[in-house]
């Protein structure tokens, strides 16, 4: 049988690997190892720093305000990954549905994977500022009063909103491929036998597609926790009143902001374990769904 | 312990050159981190830029260009170059500075905003500036109400250069199309109640009043009623422990902020946003503004634009009672240990700023105070304030302000924290989120929190 | 037709079957089996995606930007104007730079460090492979927030904050990179690999003569992902760059926002940086769409 590994010399390979693994170690692995134990010290500024064992995770657990923003980061990541889901799916199936200018329909869906978040932030505040949003009138004459400077769950919303819009071309990208993957022969006897458009979304793509979209459910979800710092930033900075307080902002803001470098650790090491428990939620899920699905 | 530390700077080599020499920077920081934790922080410190003076400000737009107007005469007076570098804000300011101070590549100057004065003297990391003016600098010619502030148990720790309060500018067409008195402005919130339902009623506006939300304006309203924010006089006296909130002037305050927002005479531009304050005033989307005084010269020209009449008038009190404002605005920070053949470029960039030819153009091209007596008297005989009322407004609400502890400003280390708690909370209250009373209660527990 | 064509060549799809049943008649019977409604609904998901752009990039050409109709969406006149005010006076140019700078260098970087790691993992014959190949992939789950304290820490202690070293060296590693290149690898015949080996050729030769000929595409593709990748970082140079003539673009457009504000909130000229920003990786996006697509595909295997 033909074998690819051709070459032999051990060292000639751990040279090639030596970049690779240095720069892992010393940027990725030791300070996050380190972000777990500096989340056991009290650091003062410039350095100092005293073993406060569990204090800094003791406080996190009696801190409403951080419930709060754990509360409002897995509702925000909940809604970014099903209503990322939704839309992307809806749109690549009417561009494969499609027979003529598939090309341009596609370029035209996809491009908000090059768009920058900090942008989308930009952009969506002009759009839907309170009082010189251009799509604020339009929406107020519906009877909605766009008022999400002070409203919570209004400024959740455009922020969510947002960073959907961003996410939404690289769905597409995935999806279209999926898509095009599913045998003709499947969906032109569906087809024949009369089972309407969308039924045959949700019947016959949709579960050959499913391991493409636990992908795209775990990709979303990294996103939605790691990825959305800059519209927080850029359009509410975490208010009004921590409605938009995600786990990534306040993490920010407590460690360069306020500079507690031990309870920012200890954030680190929350959001790492949440997102984490989340990723093994979805694998046991789907392992569940291929079992019974077959 | 100031001592010792700057006595082990002489002596021990510090990590970080130790660090630069060792050269392979990946190696050196494989053992960094593996190493043990507190003993990194900054021993020495190296200025950003080697060939010239920096300065990290927060003023955009036109006091940015007043700035850097400044900023070019110094250089071709003194030959000394210097950098004027915009940061967005005081908070980003304030956030990469500390970032510096912590990493020890620093600017030569921080404009840090006045509440977060504390928090940077607590890095225990900046020299007092008193350390780099002559002997003979005039630190008593500063006004009384300023140098009450920046001088920290007598000596002066930062160089105040940009100081202002809060005031209230209206819009003078929009009040004479509402049939108000475009002369006569509103002098209590209870006044700016009534203002405000005239103005929206007759169709003029939007709303009838706007302000960032930002704790400034919060402590104006406690100062200017004489109630001390903090306990141990804002702080000033010792750490203090809560937050006063007990009292007429909080209940009375956040009672009318409701009321406002509930009948939509308030636009909130959102947190900390002053540029959507103003944006809102100048599109006559609501006829007053609360901001500081140095946006009467941005007021004028931006009404002149927008085509309306402008006026400014004293800051609107909670109840009858004036007793005055509290000085806000910024000054500039100093960073400890900074090479010894910069200390004298130094000392004559801050004796430059403060100087009162100085302080008079910075004052004419923004609205900030002349905060030099002699800047001040030389504005006086010149006719300045008569020929220019906005200006003498603002003035006169310093200078008429009675000296009390509650118009010091609160000096709290944990400022950042505090204001924040304070802002959100303000939003609940107003939004109708929780009760006045119960908000006021999270916040003063919120505010004790941070002082545990 | 494979799968991937279906989906990159879609416009040399519709010539080959109009070759096959030529006649602007079909084109039309093809529209009618699409049905206009179908069109429609596209049409109109698409403006949804796209007007907020749209609406900005009128709105760069505009005076003040004060735009609180749909009536005032007409272009304005003050485009060239706006342009140079953001990129000579306020300094924009200067980010752009930064950011061109440090993507480019993130990209030759990442590229290089990968393909030799892949080449390792794929062409060599050593053991606890899987574990190494594990190691580099666990990485995905390490992004900068989990680790920012004691990595601000790092790289000040390396004397670096302020610089390029900073915002690129951290990002050199990459766990996406190593896997779309390892993929792409094991689906490169064994055979023909064999047959290079049999000729004596060396690694390096190996790799330029018959890997990088044959792996055109993805390195492009890879390419595309890393630089809009690079380009879209906000936090990590947020917090490690804090002079502001350093800065890259994402951050500059916070800083030309207060720049622009003269009392007023100059929003043409925010819209004007925000334009600015997304058009690199838009042209990229454009131009190497098709080799992008194809990565992608690899990525999911």
């Amino acid at each position: 049988m033909a074998t690819r590994e051709v070459f032999e010399s051990r060292w000639e390979a751990v040279g090639l690997l030596v970049p690779t693994v240095i720069v892992s170690v010393v940027f990725l692995y030791l300070p996050a190892v380190r972000a777990v134990e500096l989340s056991f010290f009290e650091v003062g500024f410039g350095g100092t720093s005293t073993l406060v064992g569990i204090e800094n995770y003791r406080q996190l657990l009696a801190s409403g305000e951080y419930h709060a923003s754990v509360a409002v980061s897995v509702l925000f990541a909940l809604v970014v990954v099903v209503g990322v889901m939704a839309v992307s799916l809806f749109l690549t199936f009417l561009i494969h549905e499609v027979g003529v200018g598939q090309s341009l329909y596609l370029v035209a869906s996809i491009w908000p994977y090059a768009l920058p978040p900090a942008v989308a932030g930009l952009v969506f505040l002009f759009l839907a500022h309170p009082t010189l949003g251009v799509f604020t009138q339009p929406i107020e004459a519906l009877g909605v009063e766009v008022d999400w400077f002070s409203d919570g769950g209004q400024a959740l919303a455009v922020v969510t909103i947002a960073a959907i819009w961003k996410q939404v071309g690289y769905n597409v990208i995935f999806m279209i491929a999926a898509m095009n993957n599913v045998p003709k022969s499947l969906t032109e006897t569906a087809r024949l036998d009369g089972v309407g458009r969308l039924k045959r979304l949700v019947r016959v793509y949709v579960p050959i597609m499913s391991p493409t979209l636990f992908f795209l459910v775990i990709m979303n979800t990294i996103y939605a926790f790691f990825g959305t710092f800059a519209f927080v930033q850029v359009m509410t900075k975490g208010g009004p009143s921590g409605a938009t307080n995600i786990l990534i902002f306040d993490l920010y803001r407590t460690a360069f902001q306020f500079y507690e470098f031990g309870v920012a650790s200890a954030k680190s090491v929350v959001l790492f374990a949440v997102v984490g428990v989340l990723m093994y939620v979805q694998f046991r899920v789907t392992e569940e769904y291929a079992h019974y699905g077959g | 312990m100031q001592e010792n530390s700057a006595a082990e700077r002489w002596t021990q080599p510090s990590r970080r050159s130790v660090l630069k020499m060792s050269g392979v920077g990946l190696a050196a920081g494989t053992s960094g981190i593996a190493g043990c934790v507190g003993t990194l922080g900054g021993n020495s410190v190296d200025p950003v830029n080697e060939d010239s003076l920096t300065l990290w400000h927060a003023m955009g737009g036109g006091l940015g260009e007043t700035l850097n107007k400044i900023g070019d005469e110094f250089e071709s007076e003194t030959g000394i170059s210097i950098e004027m570098e915009f940061q967005d804000s005081y908070e980003n300011v304030l956030t990469n500075f500390l970032g510096a101070l912590d990493s020890g590549k620093v600017p030569d100057f921080a404009q840090i905003d006045s509440l977060f004065a504390q928090q940077v003297l607590d890095t225990g990391s900046v020299e007092p500036v008193e350390n780099f003016l002559g002997s003979e600098f005039p630190i008593d010619d500063y006004l009384p109400n300023v140098t009450e502030f920046f001088a920290v148990d007598g000596t002066l720790q930062s160089l105040p250069f940009n100081n202002s309060n809060a005031i209230m500018y209206y819009n003078q067409s929009a009040f004479e199309a509402a049939g108000l008195d475009p002369d006569d402005p509103p002098a209590t919130v209870e006044e700016v109640y009534n203002a405000s339902q005239a103005l929206v009623d007759a169709g003029v506006v939007d709303a009838g009043i706007t302000w960032p939300n930002h704790v400034w304006f919060v402590e104006h309203w406690y100062s200017t009623a004489g109630q001390l924010m903090f306990d141990a006089k804002n702080g000033h006296d010792g750490e203090p422990t809560t937050l006063l909130t007990d009292n007429a002037t909080a209940e009375g305050l956040y009672e009318w902020w409701r009321r406002m927002a509930d009948e939509d005479l308030f636009i909130n531009p959102g947190i900390e946003a002053w540029g959507e304050a103003t944006s809102a005033f100048l599109n006559e989307n609501a006829a007053m503004l609360l901001t500081s005084t140095a946006f009467v010269a941005g007021a004028r020209s931006g009404a002149e634009d927008n085509g309306f009449a402008v006026d400014n008038a004293f800051y609107p009190t909670v109840g009858e009672d004036r007793v005055g404002p509290v000085i806000g605005g910024a000054s500039f920070f100093v960073p400890a240990d900074l090479p010894d053949d910069r200390r004298e470029d130094v000392g004559a960039f801050l004796e430059y700023m403060s100087s009162p030819a100085v302080q008079k153009q910075w004052h004419k091209g923004t609205g900030y105070y002349p905060i030099r007596q002699a800047a001040v008297d030389e504005l006086e005989s010149e006719g300045w304030f008569e020929e220019n009322p906005m200006f003498r407004t603002a003035m006169d609400q310093l200078t008429t302000a009675e000296s009390s502890p509650a118009t010091k400003r609160m000096l709290v280390g944990p400022a950042r924290q505090c204001q924040q708690i304070v802002q959100n909370t303000s939003v609940d209250i107003f939004n109708g989120t929780v009760g006045v009373e119960e908000g006021l209660g999270e916040m003063k527990a919120d505010v004790e929190s941070q002082f545990e | 037709m494979t799968l991937l064509e279906t989906l990159t060549d879609a416009p040399d799809r519709t010539a080959e079957y109009l070759r096959d049943r030529p006649g602007v008649a079909d084109l039309r019977d093809r529209l009618r089996e699409d049905g206009l409604a179908l069109h429609a609904l596209l049409a109109l998901s698409i403006l949804v995606l796209v007007a907020p752009v749209l609406v900005a990039t009128v709105v760069s050409t505009k005076e003040l930007g004060i735009v609180t109709s749909l009536a005032d969406l007409a272009p304005g006149s003050h485009a060239v104007a706006n342009y140079r005010r953001a990129l000579v006076d306020l300094e924009f140019g200067q980010f752009m730079l930064n950011s061109f700078v440090m993507s480019l260098a993130i990209v030759v970087g990442k590229l290089t460090v990968s393909v030799l790691a892949a080449l390792a993992i794929v062409y060599y014959r050593i053991p606890y492979k899987n574990a190494a190949f594990l190691f580099v992939l666990f990485t995905l789950l390490l992004p900068v927030p989990v680790r920012f304290v004691p990595l601000f820490r790092l790289v000040t202690d390396l004397g670096w904050d302020n610089t390029m070293l900073a915002i690129t060296v951290p990002y050199i590693a990459s766990a996406t990179t190593v896997f779309i290149l390892r993929q792409h690898f094991l689906s490169i015949p064994a055979s023909l690999v064999e047959n290079a080996k049999l000729d004596g050729v060396g690694p390096f030769e190996f790799l330029w003569h018959v890997l990088v000929p044959m792996s055109k595409g993805v390195l492009v593709g890879v390419s595309v992902i890393m630089f809009v990748y690079a380009w879209n970082q906000y936090l990590w140079p947020l917090v490690i760059i804090n002079d502001q003539s350093q800065q890259v673009v994402q951050v500059g457009l916070g800083l030309l926002r207060g720049q622009a504000q003269a009392g007023d909130v100059a929003w043409a000229l925010v819209m004007t940086g925000s334009m600015l920003t997304l058009l690199p990786p838009l042209v990229l996006l454009a131009l190497f769409r098709k080799p992008l697509l194809q990565t992608f595909t690899i990525q999911q295997k």
